[in-house]
């Protein structure tokens, strides 16, 4: 991966929720890149710290979460530091964001039209009605029919997809350059999942725009991803290429991963079985957070955290992927 | 919609080994959705009926798994409330060994409802949060009376935690206490405590991550081996139909538009809306087919198109597909299929 500059760099970003019991980390010592066009897959199962990463990028940490340490950078411009007004800058005119539910991200009291143009104005130069026919050019572009009358509806009078429609025209309203898309097929019928995936896919494609995509579904990350980053317990467990994360998985965690997806065409008399459940934040074990569930575990697994060590094309956190500690496991 | 022939023919009783353990015969299921009365006076509004379920036949065999798959508002759900009597379909009947549904409410029903079994979608939500897991599992034991005294029912809760695999401390917990798949693992212990023999199963994985949800089909598998239960499995998700089933019944609006063997389903899909769902399934193989999204998404069911529902959204659909609404016809290798196109040959 030594491509053109990445256009998001990310850190060792640490999240923490301070609670009265404690600090909770939920994010402890992610690092990634995301090159200019390149659309990341990050999968994790509930609580993996998929979605409190992807808000951390877009500065929108629910409180009292924080960033506790590490950084973000945009262009190699720092973005975790910046004051609220100038994240809303960035915001939408860098960064968009597209999230799972479509109905509670746009307001039910405006007209789609109304907050296109909003945003638009927030963003671009441009006068009412050349915000207006850019509105309907985005509406277009997305697929919805009759747009230049669609424009004028609220948002209940559109079906689910649709809104999900206005959700990425809304996202792609300032032509920013990476978009943070949080579950965006998950609230979706089958059907619809793939006319939204293969419209992000094309409308990226066009625009040069990188994507940021989080998801449990491996399935749409299969579709539509470059790289996977997938995540366990507030960390990066694997890293790489994604016909190679999903072909050749190399940590225990998502070998496991993999074979517990049912697939059709593959006749399986039992899924693969990982026991037990992800820790809770409180509750994260010594060592490798997974080595209590680790069919491979052995004793540096319990004492040492492992960092994320070049495995084929893959980084994977893993002791199997270095070669002396492994040999003494042996 | 004028009057539908419907078979009168009385079920055969008792039912030998071979017999079907579930026999549906046409069942609907009509809500009112009407304004209030004043709204209809006063602004002349019509009465708005919507039927969830029009027209739904089929059978499940002992031991055997069904499952009906189709998009939110194909009906479903709605069938899977009418399996187990938590609504009474407006037309048709199901029969199970040889009773019918109807006469699950009165006293003569009692025997047959401990029989009969529900997992739901959302582990958070059917289970009482205020009660201990021991209550919960043992109600259905207490309510039909199948053990006398506390000692030997906490007896079988504890068999039944660990047959579910959870621990028999677990009794004292309350539901809080568990993580979603253990919650489903304990909805599952709950269904099992009457000794069902038919378990309907509505999106029993849906709410769980992956890595969870095969922890719970693999025990939904054991279970079914162990015990020979039937199983209506109901889901959107044609990989983990895929996985559980024997048969398949693809549902569009209300209707079952194909009906097959899982093989013969998943190898040679018949009906333009099957292949159209197994076309958008994620390709995890990647082998970079290029998909085509179907366009169009489900009609409003308060509205549903003339003639084939799903003949605005059809590749093949012709005059006869707008007119004239396809009946369930069965093939030669036992798939049924309701699509004019099929049955002319021009698929």
């Amino acid at each position: 991966m030594n491509a053109p500059a990445p256009l998001l760099e990310v850190r060792h970003l640490r999240v923490e929720f301070p609670t009265r019991r404690g600090t909770l980390v939920a994010i402890d010592d992610v690092s990634f890149d995301i090159a200019p066009g390149e659309v990341l897959g990050v999968v994790g199962e509930s609580g993996a710290g998929k979605s409190i990463t992807g808000a951390a990028i877009i500065g929108l940490l629910e409180p009292p979460g924080r960033i506790a340490g590490g950084e973000i950078l945009l262009s190699g411009r720092r973005i975790d530091n910046l004051e609220p007004a100038q994240m809303r800058r960035v915001r939408g005119k860098e960064v968009g964001a597209i999230f799972q539910d479509p109905l509670t991200s746009l307001n039910p009291l405006y007209t789609v039209g109304r907050q296109l143009v909003e945003t638009i104005q927030t963003h671009l130069d441009l006068t009412a009605s050349q915000a207006r026919t850019r509105a309907v050019d985005l509406l277009k572009s997305t697929g919805i029919p009759a747009a230049e009358e669609r424009i004028d509806h609220y948002p209940h009078q559109f079906s689910g997809g649709m809104r999900q429609r206005v959700v990425i025209a809304l996202a792609l309203a300032a032509e920013p350059r990476l978009i943070v898309a949080d579950e965006p097929t998950t609230a979706l019928d089958v059907s619809i999942q793939a006319q939204i995936i293969a419209l992000i896919k094309r409308l990226c494609r066009e625009h040069g725009t990188s994507v940021m995509l989080v998801t449990h579904d491996m399935g749409v990350i299969a579709e539509t991803a470059d790289r996977v980053a997938v995540m366990y317990a507030g960390r990066i467990a694997e890293i790489g290429p994604v016909a190679d994360v999903i072909h050749k998985p190399k940590h225990p965690y998502t070998i496991g991963l993999m074979g517990s997806i049912p697939t059709v065409g593959q006749d399986r008399e039992r899924l693969a079985q990982i026991d037990g459940s992800m820790p809770r934040l409180n509750a994260i074990p010594k060592g490798c957070a997974f080595n209590p569930r680790c069919p491979k575990v052995f004793a540096t697994c319990r004492e040492r955290r492992p960092d994320l060590l070049a495995a084929g094309t893959s980084l994977a956190a893993c002791w199997l992927h270095d070669a002396s500690v492994a040999k003494e496991a042996a | 919609m004028s009057a539908v022939e419907r078979p009168v023919q009385v079920v055969p009783k008792p039912p030998g080994k071979g017999a079907p353990l579930v026999v549906v015969e046409d069942i609907a299921k009509v809500f009112d959705v009407s304004p209030p009365w004043l709204n209809r006076v006063i602004e002349r509004k019509p009465r708005t009926l919507l039927r969830a379920v029009d027209g739904v036949s089929f059978e499940i065999a002992r031991g055997e798994t069904l499952a009906l798959v189709g998009e939110s508002g194909c009906g479903k759900s709605t069938v899977a409330r009418m399996m187990v009597g938590l609504y009474a379909p407006s037309r048709g009947r199901v029969v199970f060994d040889g009773t019918d549904l109807s006469a699950l409410g009165t006293a003569a029903g009692k025997p047959l409802r401990s029989k009969l079994q529900m997992i739901f979608q959302d582990p958070y939500a059917s289970l009482n949060p205020r009660w201990k897991v021991a209550d919960i599992i043992a109600e259905p034991i207490r309510v039909h009376r199948l053990i006398d005294g506390d000692a030997a029912i906490l007896a079988r809760v504890a068999e039944l935690l660990r047959h579910v695999g959870l621990a028999p401390a677990d009794a004292e917990k309350y539901p809080h206490q568990f993580s979603g798949g253990q919650r489903q693992r304990l909805s599952i212990a709950r269904a099992l405590a009457s000794q069902p023999t038919f378990l309907v199963c509505d999106e029993p994985t849906s709410a769980l991550d992956v890595s969870v949800q095969a922890q719970v089909l693999n025990l939904m598998r054991d279970i079914q081996r162990e015990d020979g239960l039937t199983y209506l499995f109901i889901s959107h998700n044609l990989a983990v139909v895929h996985h559980v089933s024997d048969r398949v019944g693809v549902m569009y609006l209300g209707r079952i538009v194909e009906l097959a063997d899982k093989t013969t389903l998943f190898a040679t899909p018949r009906h333009p809306y099957t292949r159209m769902l197994l076309d958008a399934i994620p390709d995890m193989q990647m082998t970079g087919k290029a998909r085509t999204p179907v366009a169009g998404e489900v009609p409003n069911p308060l509205n549903p198109p003339t003639g084939c529902t799903f003949h605005p959204r059809c590749p093949l659909a012709n005059e006869r597909c707008k007119a004239e609404r396809p009946l369930l016809r069965r093939l030669d290798d036992g798939a049924q299929v309701a699509c004019h196109a099929v049955e002319e040959g021009r698929g």
